[in-house]
């Protein structure tokens, strides 16, 4: 077992550099694609009335060399690590921006993530041994609806109700790392619950079926007859098994911590990497986009690898040369 | 089972191959009707769509039209949703914006599965290289985070509902083509394929004639449950105001244009569309779960 597998997964991490080197040629391309003129973009309304220096900043940025100059340039200056300087947001060094950002978007998913499954394993398993009661056809029904609303309104909704009108929470989150986490806390209640509950929906449903076909295994009953108790047999048997896919699922979810949540922090003027690529996407700001893509998409594919690794490592049916998920 | 075919092809009095179509067909539709939440979905979606269709008739103004002493009214008999902030009706809004909605997602969706079904049936059958490099590209477009994808192609262009279709569709195919080779990597294996296969049949024919019908189901699934999330990608779109521009109504911007007012308390203006954008996603992930169920028993018990 030993050594297929660690051949297998340097095989699946050199398979990585190829995929990396295409999205970042798409996504270089994509973006110079788009109009307008970051080096406009970069100075006031006064710089920019001045030809002269504009085509100067151009020169300096390098942005009149032809495409595929630019682009091993770049890949050049991050091989070597240097991620290059925004072109707004101050002229900071891409690195830094990123990192200022990076704890404030994670915080929040990743609290959401946690108590996401925290909420999500009882409730699905909880469906899944009263299969069609009333409290399973709740939970189904919640289920859809929670994925089902749209994040950007029950976050308008939330803000309104319990910010506004009962003033119970504070609205947007300007000036909130600088306080104490006694008022801090406050601030991450309505985006966390915005954010949280699409995901007990999502991981409650797969929790529930997942449950549920496991049960339905000749091994479960064969437990049973041998006298053990059925809560005993639901928890050493069923659930082990019915992690198995509930682990892939998680895993798969683990890199949205990095980018998904543009909205809601635009919404709450939450500072972090979503609202920070949705910014520089309307600035061009060429160097944040293509670190931030790029450091999302090696994480997603990593993430993949990773998940991968550890099912074949849960699941002894498994093997390495016969399944996996992607390919 | 034999002789049950037999006898409904001597009694139905229609020719053989419509008679085994219908004996397959009623099985899926009954299970359907059986799953009550499924046949409200599908209940609501005609609604929409049917209102969406009579817009010119059932709408009270012209949904661009500014009644000034009117701004940021409440709902009443006059304007049953209210008025927005620039004195137009809500409702007449609403249905309008239920066109556009309704009909971006739509065609964004058809765009999805051109593109998903084609790329991943020829990544799935024919295998080799050509999958390799379908599937890599696929990796990569994946890797990205949709909404990222999306503002990045959206600022490509000047947005209008058009583009926003176009971006929808073009950003989301990925998804499909995975799930379609996935299916037809399946059905390759089947007997069927080597039986036609060996009586010379030619591989586009095979794909067409043989394994295309048989993944119909799956597709047609797969559209439904991505109509929900095209209209919801379209709403995000447009509420951020990459989408549907105003004065043009679309139920995300009608969200963006009310959040202003919300604070003084206007409510009209941000639940409506919300919950326009709700119910339809909601139907939609309903029917098509229904959908799945009903095509595949034997998922019967452990979907939701």
């Amino acid at each position: 077992m030993g050594n297929g597998i660690s051949a297998y997964m340097v095989r699946r991490f050199l398979f990585l550099i190829p995929l990396l080197i295409g999205l970042s040629m798409v996504m270089f391309t994509l973006i110079h694609l788009a109009p307008g003129d970051p080096a406009l973009a970069m100075m006031s309304p006064a710089a920019a009335s001045n030809p002269q220096y504009l085509e100067q900043t151009r020169e300096n940025l390098g942005l009149n060399e032809p495409l595929p100059v630019q682009y091993l340039t770049w890949l050049g200056n991050l091989l070597t690590g240097d991620f290059g300087t925004a072109y707004t947001f101050n002229n900071k060094p891409v690195l830094d921006l990123i990192g200022e950002r990076f704890w404030g978007t994670v915080q929040l998913q990743g609290i959401s993530l946690f108590l996401g499954i925290l909420i999500a394993f009882p409730v699905g398993i909880l469906s899944a041994t009263r299969q069609y009661s009333a409290v399973d056809n709740g939970v189904t029904i919640g289920s859809f609806v929670g994925l089902a609303i749209p994040n950007f309104w029950l976050a308008l909704l939330l803000q309104v109700w319990l910010g506004v009108q009962l003033g119970w929470l504070p609205v947007i989150s300007t000036g909130q790392a600088n306080k104490p986490w006694s008022e801090r806390w406050q601030y991450f209640v309505l985006p966390v619950i915005v954010l949280t509950l699409p995901n007990i929906a999502y991981f409650a449903r797969f929790m529930r079926s997942s449950m549920l076909e496991v049960i339905r295994q000749d091994f479960m009953t064969t437990a049973r007859s041998k006298g053990l108790g059925p809560r005993a047999v639901l928890y050493r048997h069923g659930l082990r098994n019915a992690m198995i896919p509930m682990i892939t699922v998680i895993g798969l979810q683990m890199p949205r911590i990095l980018g998904g949540a543009v909205i809601i922090e635009q919404i709450f003027a939450w500072p972090g990497l979503g609202l920070l690529a949705f910014d520089a996407i309307g600035r061009r700001d060429y160097p944040v986009i293509l670190a931030l893509t790029m450091l999302t998409g090696a994480a997603v594919m990593v993430v993949n690898v990773l998940v991968d690794f550890v099912y074949v490592l849960v699941d002894p049916r498994v093997s390495v040369t016969g399944g996996s998920a992607s390919s | 089972m034999a002789q049950e075919t037999a006898t409904r092809l001597s009694t139905s009095g229609r020719d053989s191959l419509s008679a085994l179509r219908s004996e397959q067909k009623y099985p899926v539709i009954r299970r359907f009707m059986q799953n009550r939440l499924a046949v409200a979905g599908l209940v609501v979606i005609v609604l929409f769509y049917a209102a969406a269709f009579l817009e010119p008739v059932i709408t009270t103004y012209p949904y661009d039209e500014l009644l000034p002493g009117m701004r940021n009214t409440e709902p009443s008999t006059d304007h049953v949703m209210g008025t927005d902030r620039s004195g137009r009706d809500v409702y007449s809004r609403l249905i309008k914006g239920g066109q556009v909605s309704l009909a971006a997602g739509f065609a964004a969706v058809l765009i999805v599965m051109t593109i998903g079904v084609t790329l991943g049936a020829a990544a799935g059958f024919f295998g080799g290289i050509v999958d390799s490099i379908i599937m890599r590209f696929t990796d990569i477009l994946l890797s990205i985070p949709l909404i990222l994808l999306l503002i990045t192609a959206a600022s490509l262009f000047q947005p209008s509902l058009r583009t926003t279709i176009f971006v929808i569709g073009v950003s989301s195919w990925p998804g499909a083509a995975r799930l379609i080779r996935g299916q037809f990597l399946q059905l390759k294996g089947q007997e069927f394929v080597t039986a036609a296969r060996s009586i010379g049949a030619s591989p586009y024919r095979i794909m067409l004639r043989h394994i295309f019908p048989n993944s119909l189901a799956i597709i047609i699934v797969e559209a439904t449950l991505w109509l929900s999330y095209a209209i919801l990608l379209e709403a995000s779109l447009s509420y951020l105001g990459l989408g549907v521009q105003i004065p043009t109504p679309s139920w995300g911007n009608m969200l963006q244009d009310g959040q202003r007012s919300l604070l003084f308390g206007a409510w009209w203006l941000t639940l409506f569309p919300g919950l326009a954008i709700f119910l339809t996603v909601l139907a939609f992930n309903l029917m098509g779960d229904g959908l799945r169920d009903a095509l595949d028993p034997r998922h019967r018990t452990r979907a939701s």
